[in-house]
């Protein structure tokens, strides 16, 4: 792993095992489909459209973190000139909830709010300003009631109950062995309690989007989303409409990261269009949408690890407490890819894991890219750098020594697909250079500026786990205009699944990109395919595809064989439509004018029929579809929610703390990931790099710090994301491609994993360069910072002038 | 009502308009919402993320935080413009000769080099780079990352941003 703009292009023999960044020689590297488009400004965002006639939404929430909702009197706002539609929980048609496994969230609250983002009432008039007006002369009012800020509150025997079933969402367990006698036996026990951040998914393209009511009755949706399908179903609840009567068209998104999983503005949209018959369009404003949306759950982790003195890992005990605020949406998963997680890539034969998801009035934490594991493994490499400092051991040779084998079952014991990648990524992050300087700090440019080397190991599960529905498929046609199309359910919201799918294709058919149309996020157009959440989506694309691609192809062959006249295996199928081979039959009429079948090149081959005229001669449309599920475990009684498949990572970072400031400069990041194939190396590379960016932020400067239920930053002046001065000079991306040679299941998910190994790897160098050991995120500065005297002190000798 | 409204005339991508503006219309508003340029992003309305950035007498300003009015005799270039195709429903107006069909170097750099995912923050990035390009013949990275500095991008972590404008910084084009 050297400098990053180094040519590669001849490193061909490593392909097991190579640098993402600038890797242009496999020809894989290529632009995005919608790049171009996107990059002049000519890409319309669903949040850019326009309808004639168009009226604008907004929604009103609650004034109070926790209220009782005792009055809504819509009347004033609803005489208002050029205000179409006042609505409250009484113009709901159907289910008064929505939420992705539970339908808790009201769509409008009918007797009490539980955050700042519980909506009770929506506006539709003819201009933004005037549904802003409107909303303000709706009278609400409410009886405040205790706030729940903190989820060690909620579980007070006293504590005011926020749901029916009490404060707790979820409960979770997972054991092995017997921890708590299995202390006894350790020579080092260490034990921290680490603490996460409620972090913002801060997608640059807010919630919103325009809801149409079609002359025929139906509902058109333009509104981002991760899953179309699942938006539609659960419109379909609310409206009390038939799935088939509403359309929705959910990509190109503007970023999601999970965050557009859930439902947002769409029921509001939708129905303020069906109240008024017009189009209805809404855009949250960013103070909207940091009120409302979901966030990461902030986790407190007390995490109780022990070795025997040759650095053997033989218990570990993690509690986790999540806050997941007001509403369940994925509260539950999530905490139980936590625990999952939360003993990470190592062998220990003893584990007590108990994870416990609350209520509160903080908002709402859900689905965000990582999923519950940049939390416990921050935590869990923690212990690991701690257990190491207590041995007087290498904290690298500390995970060597309990790295899992292959063939070892996963972390709840599941068998899961073998593969070597905690071993291999472990490797590749000894090849970084930086790996030599680890163990003490060293000194920067000035005497106050104190450096350090860390890193970390991440396995990530993929898709959604044992026992919750996961389905995938695709389908591919031989369209009338002669494009070969490939159709799937997935959303694009930057990650990359146009590239992904257009790789696919031409890797199958040796077709050209003119000749590929991929088709995705349109509901009326799209089969099920499952959602573009979890890791899942290339992973599913390539394996749709292996199943899809050969039928299809053959199919295409025999037909243009018939029409031909020859045999099946004489053709092939290749740029602008099916090619003759040269072998056995060369053509005459190719460049070189040789028959003989030995001398012929591929360049003699010949275009015998075009896709276009292939599919003019079709009596009907040449259609192959797939439906089938992600794979899960064999085990016999697996955990619900456990993962088949995984990646892995490691991360390897050199800091430079300011003493003065307390500030942390993060200088250098390796990484390398083992995933399987590289399908994407632009998508693949970026997913790291920017995934590793949003970590940095979670580990040095995003909390989404609330008082009372309330938010205290609500904008990007106070919640600060990294910027462009914020990144490491260097950044290395190393994918570790080579899979177990009878591997069924292809490339992995890499989309979450970048995000999750910087943190603890940051946190090591922190402590490697100054000594501080950090357990809260984000780092905070006032930990670090020391007086002069002090910086003067610890760097003896050093010329730190006056 | 008290007509307060203020007549406003400017250009925008090359294109002389003359428009009657509210005092409080702001930039953006008119672009997105008047003129349907809606390649200038709304991402946090407040001066901080940088995605409704546009060319003002070719400087670099931030669209939600300019008021239309303050345009006045002033030369507006939207990404639009940058890229060549104008005012896409600008009835019976074409766009000026200068602004060719064509690329802008710094946009096929962003594309080749992965500088985009979602691509809602890339106009902003693109104007903004533009912008330096017009002041800097071949800049440094430490110019790229000033010019960069009031454009948040939440996808790529900036590293496909740098490597394109580093390859747009080798050659240079100081058009518009
Ligand atoms: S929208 Fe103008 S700077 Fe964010
Ligand atoms: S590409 Fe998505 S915010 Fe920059």
């Amino acid at each position: 792993m050297e400098k990053p703009d180094d040519d590669r292009s001849s490193s061909e023999g490593a392909a097991a095992s190579s640098p993402l960044n600038n890797r242009r020689s496999a020809g894989r590297w290529m632009e995005r489909p919608d790049g171009a488009a996107k990059a002049a400004g000519k890409l319309v965002y669903l949040t850019d459209m326009k309808k004639p006639g168009m009226l604008h939404g907004k929604i009103l929430r609650s004034s109070y973190p926790h209220a009782r909702l005792l009055e809504v009197d819509v009347s004033a706002a609803s005489q208002m000139p050029g205000v179409h539609a006042v609505l409250t929980a009484d113009d709901v048609p159907g289910l008064n909830g929505y939420g992705i496994v539970t339908q808790d969230i009201p769509v409008f609250c009918t007797d009490r709010v539980r955050h700042v983002g519980d909506v009770i009432a929506a506006v539709a008039a003819d201009t933004a300003e005037l549904a802003a007006a409107a909303l303000s002369a709706v009278r609400v009012q409410y009886e405040q009631l205790a706030v729940i800020d903190d989820p060690a509150l909620a579980l007070a025997p006293d504590a005011p109950q926020l749901h029916e079933g009490g404060n707790v969402l979820a409960r979770t367990r997972a054991a092995f062995g017997d921890a708590d006698s299995a202390f006894d036996s350790c020579a080092v026990i260490v034990e921290e309690e680490y603490v996460t951040p409620r972090q913002l998914h801060l997608y640059m393209e807010t919630e919103g989007g325009l809801f149409v009511p079609e002359e025929d009755g139906r509902l058109t949706v333009y509104s981002p989303t991760q899953h179309g399908y699942k938006d539609r179903l659960q419109l379909s609840r609310i409206l009390a409409m038939p799935e088939e009567s509403i359309r929705v068209v959910s990509s190109p998104i503007g970023g999601s990261f999970g965050g557009k999983d859930e439902l947002n503005v769409q029921p509001y949209g939708a129905l303020l269009a069906l109240y008024t018959g017009r189009p209805v369009k809404m855009h949250n404003s960013r103070r909207e949408s940091v009120r409302s949306s979901i966030k990461r759950h902030p986790m407190r982790i007390r995490m109780k690890t022990g070795a025997d003195k040759d650095g053997r890992i033989i218990a570990h005990r993690a509690d986790i407490l999540a806050d997941t605020g007001a509403y369940a949406t994925l509260g539950r998963e999530v905490l139980m890819f936590a625990t999952e997680h939360a003993s990470g890539p190592y062998r220990i034969p003893n584990v007590l894991i108990e994870g416990l998801s609350v209520f509160t009035n903080n908002g709402v934490a859900g689905e965000f890219r990582g999923f519950g594991g940049n939390q416990v493994i921050f935590a869990l490499e923690g212990q690991i750098e701690r257990l190491a400092d207590r041995l007087g051991l290498d904290a690298w040779e500390l995970r060597r020594r309990n790295l899992r084998e292959a063939d070892d079952p996963g972390p709840l014991g599941q068998k899961i697909a073998p593969t070597d990648g905690a071993r291999q990524v472990w490797e590749a992050a000894l090849r970084s250079p930086l790996m030599t300087k680890r163990g003490g700090g060293a000194q920067g440019e000035e005497p106050w500026l104190l450096r350090g080397v860390g890193a970390a190991i991440v396995m990530h599960g993929g898709g959604l786990g044992y026992g919750i529905p996961d389905p995938a498929g695709g389908r591919l046609r031989l369209a009338d205009d002669g494009k070969l199309e490939a159709v799937f359910g997935f959303e694009e919201f930057g990650q990359g699944v146009i590239s992904v799918l257009t790789l696919l294709m031409r890797d199958h058919f040796g077709c050209a990109g003119e000749d590929i149309r991929i088709v995705i996020g349109d509901t009326d157009t799209v089969p099920h395919t499952g959602s573009a959440t979890a890791s899942r989506a290339t992973a599913m694309a390539w394996q749709a595809m292996q199943r899809l691609a050969p039928p299809f192809a053959e199919s295409m062959l025999r037909k243009a064989a018939e029409l031909l006249g020859c045999t099946l295996d004489q053709l092939e199928t290749g740029e602008g439509g099916i090619w003759r081979t040269a072998d056995p039959f060369p053509v005459w009429d190719c460049q070189s004018e040789r028959s003989s079948p030995e001398a012929c090149s591929p360049s003699c081959q010949t275009l015998a029929l075009t896709y276009r005229q292939l599919a003019a001669a079709m009596a009907e449309p040449l259609v192959q579809e797939t439906s089938f599920d992600f794979p899960v475990t064999s085990s016999a009684t697996p955990a619900v929610g456990s993962h088949f498949l995984y990646s892995y990572a490691s991360v390897v970072t050199e800091v430079e703390v300011d003493m003065l400031t307390g500030k942390v400069r993060v200088l250098r990041t390796d990484h390398a990931v083992a995933a399987g194939p590289v399908v994407n190396p632009m998508g693949f590379l970026g997913q790291i790099e920017g995934g590793s960016v949003m970590a940095l932020g979670f580990t040095l400067t995003e909390d989404v710090v609330m008082e009372e239920g309330r938010y205290a930053r609500q904008q990007l002046d106070t919640y600060m994301i990294p910027t462009i001065r914020d990144i490491p000079r260097q950044v290395c991306v190393e994918a570790v491609e080579q899979l177990p040679e009878d591997d069924p299941f292809g490339p992995r998910g890499v989309g979450e994993i970048g995000t999750v190994g910087l943190a603890p790897a940051v946190a090591a160098a922190v402590r490697n360069a100054c000594g501080s050991w950090i357990s809260r995120l984000p780092i905070r500065p006032e930990q670090l910072i020391r007086p002069y005297h002090a910086v003067r002190q610890h760097w003896r000798g050093g010329d730190i002038g006056d | 009502m008290i007509e307060t409204n203020f007549r406003l005339s400017c250009t925008v991508n090359g294109e002389p308009i003359e428009r009657l503006v509210q005092p409080a219309r702001r930039l953006l508003d008119l672009l997105r919402e008047d003129m349907d340029l809606t390649g200038t992003k709304p991402g946090c309305e407040a001066g901080r993320c940088g995605a409704c950035m546009v060319l003002v007498d070719g400087q670099p300003m931030n669209a939600c935080l300019m008021m239309a009015y303050q345009c006045e005799g002033r030369s507006v270039v939207t990404i639009e413009g940058l890229s060549g195709c104008g005012q896409r429903h600008a009835s019976g107006s074409h766009p000026a000769e200068s602004y060719a069909d064509e690329p802008h170097p710094i946009q096929r750099a962003i594309v080749a080099e992965g500088g985009l995912q979602c691509g809602y923050c890339t106009p902003g990035i693109v104007i903004s780079l533009a912008g330096l390009y017009n002041r800097t013949v071949a800049p440094s990275r430490e110019q790229i990352e000033e010019a960069l500095s009031g454009n948040l991008c939440r996808c790529t972590g900036y590293e496909g941003i740098i490597r394109a404008a580093m390859r747009a910084s080798s050659h240079p084009d100081p058009t518009p």
